[in-house]
């Protein structure tokens, strides 16, 4: 069952910087949401404290109605987070990775092959990914959301660094899970939130433009 | 939880196997700290209870050392959030890092207990069975206190500074009783006993203590 996510007042500082002010916006369970705006205009502290990462410094982040960082574990478990990094272990190999996070999140261990696969990386499991290029982590990161099974997702710029076979898979991928998830994407890409989104809310300066 | 824990910390060792970063640095350590104090009081009248002193300094800033990069591998490429948002009890993450730093600091002793008797103790040193107890009670509550500080500080810009300021001082009590059991386990000593019950009820407090805060404390 996908979340509804709201954000109420939401403000964060990271010391003397304001990273958001004020900021409130509902996704209603089920949809897709774009997050869009320049550079440092807040859209990934928004992700990271729906996700729960960070905490808000005033206002509320909540997800079903509870507050986002205070989730118990298996909500905590639904979200699927996309970030800047890979958030994975470079002396581990792909396969390796998506094991660890396919034990900890309960998941069977051969949804691993299947998740390689789908994102284009079925050859690629048992290499190191200190070896992987930018686009082959961010399939990687893709894989470990498919194999974690999330209601939530959580993308920042997930198109970033990937070549075309790679972003068409990201499209595929995203299509089949329409519907089923609750989205929330950070973007640059008008054209990406034109196909994925059901509405765009724009960031500037951390505020709702 | 402790299956978690176990997942994490076999994570650990695989990856420290692969990359061999801590434990060869910790060896390194141990015995350049143990040949400096050779040279330093070999011959002098006190050389055998200094030498005990020194043991656990080194075991003491070999912790440091490795504590240092116990969330390395964690934070290259943001892994950690992915542990942050499983849904696994949080204190997984510190006991299974608790696990990993155990079996470092076991496997640097058992190169440095043997040589430190080699070099310093001989036949008149102390009373092996207690020493063996002192180590292996003071690695509990040296990685307990370690872990859970060294998570607190991963999470600031000044981590390689705030974990010894805030590592060291908490672990004071625990080396001064560590220190103790191996002095009093000398030929003529009053016996360790004392000694290693405080490391024990010293480790029951700081493990629960750690345990029950980790969940709180992770994250930001």
């Amino acid at each position: 069952m996908s979340p509804t996510i709201e954000l109420a007042a939401c403000s964060k500082r990271f010391g003397e910087r304001v990273a958001l002010r004020r900021v409130s916006f509902t996704v209603p369970a089920g949809t897709a949401v774009a997050l869009t705006g320049p550079n440092g205009s807040g859209k990934s502290t928004v992700l990271r404290v729906v996700a729960g990462l960070v905490r808000p410094t005033a206002g509320a982040a909540l997800v079903d109605g509870t507050p986002a960082a205070d989730l118990e574990r298996t909500a905590r478990g639904t979200i699927g987070y996309l970030g800047h990094r890979a958030l994975a272990y470079r002396g581990m190999t792909a396969a390796e990775n998506l094991r660890l996070m396919a034990r900890l999140h309960r998941r069977p261990a051969d949804a691993v092959a299947g998740a390689l696969a789908e994102v284009g990386l079925g050859d690629r499991g048992d290499d190191r990914i200190d070896g992987f290029s930018r686009g082959m982590l961010q399939r990687l990161s893709l894989a470990r959301i498919l194999v974690t099974g999330p209601a939530l997702l959580l993308l920042d710029e997930p198109a970033t660094g990937l070549d075309s076979e790679g972003a068409a898979l990201l499209d595929a991928v995203l299509g089949r899970l329409r519907g089923q998830v609750t989205l929330l994407a950070a973007t640059h890409d008008d054209a990406f939130a034109a196909r994925h989104a059901d509405a765009v809310i724009r960031l500037d300066r951390g505020e709702v433009a | 939880m402790i299956r978690d824990a176990l997942v994490l910390a076999r994570k650990d060792l695989l990856l420290e196997v692969r990359r061999r970063e801590v434990v060869l640095a910790m060896l390194q350590y141990v015995i350049t700290t143990l040949v400096v104090i050779h040279f330093a009081i070999a011959g002098a009248g006190s050389s055998q209870k200094a030498a005990a002193g020194m043991l656990w300094a080194a075991i003491l800033f070999t912790a440091v050392l490795s504590l240092n990069r116990c969330f390395a591998a964690d934070q290259e490429e943001g892994a950690l959030d992915a542990l942050l948002l499983a849904p696994i009890d949080r204190a997984a993450i510190w006991l299974g890092k608790v696990l990993a730093q155990i079996t470092f600091l076991l496997i640097m002793e058992a190169l440095a207990l043997p040589a430190f008797w080699l070099f310093f103790f001989g036949e008149k040193g102390p009373h092996p069975l207690p020493v063996i107890g002192a180590v292996l009670l003071a690695n509990i509550g040296l990685a307990a206190i370690g872990v859970l500080v060294a998570g607190l500080a991963q999470a600031t810009r000044a981590r390689d500074v705030l974990l010894p300021v805030l590592f060291l001082p908490l672990s004071i009590p625990l080396v001064i009783a560590a220190v103790t059991a191996t002095l009093e386990s000398f030929p003529g000593g009053s016996g360790a006993q004392e000694s290693l019950q405080f490391l024990a009820v010293f480790n029951i407090v700081f493990v629960s203590l750690a345990w029950g805060t980790y969940e709180h404390l992770s994250g930001e």
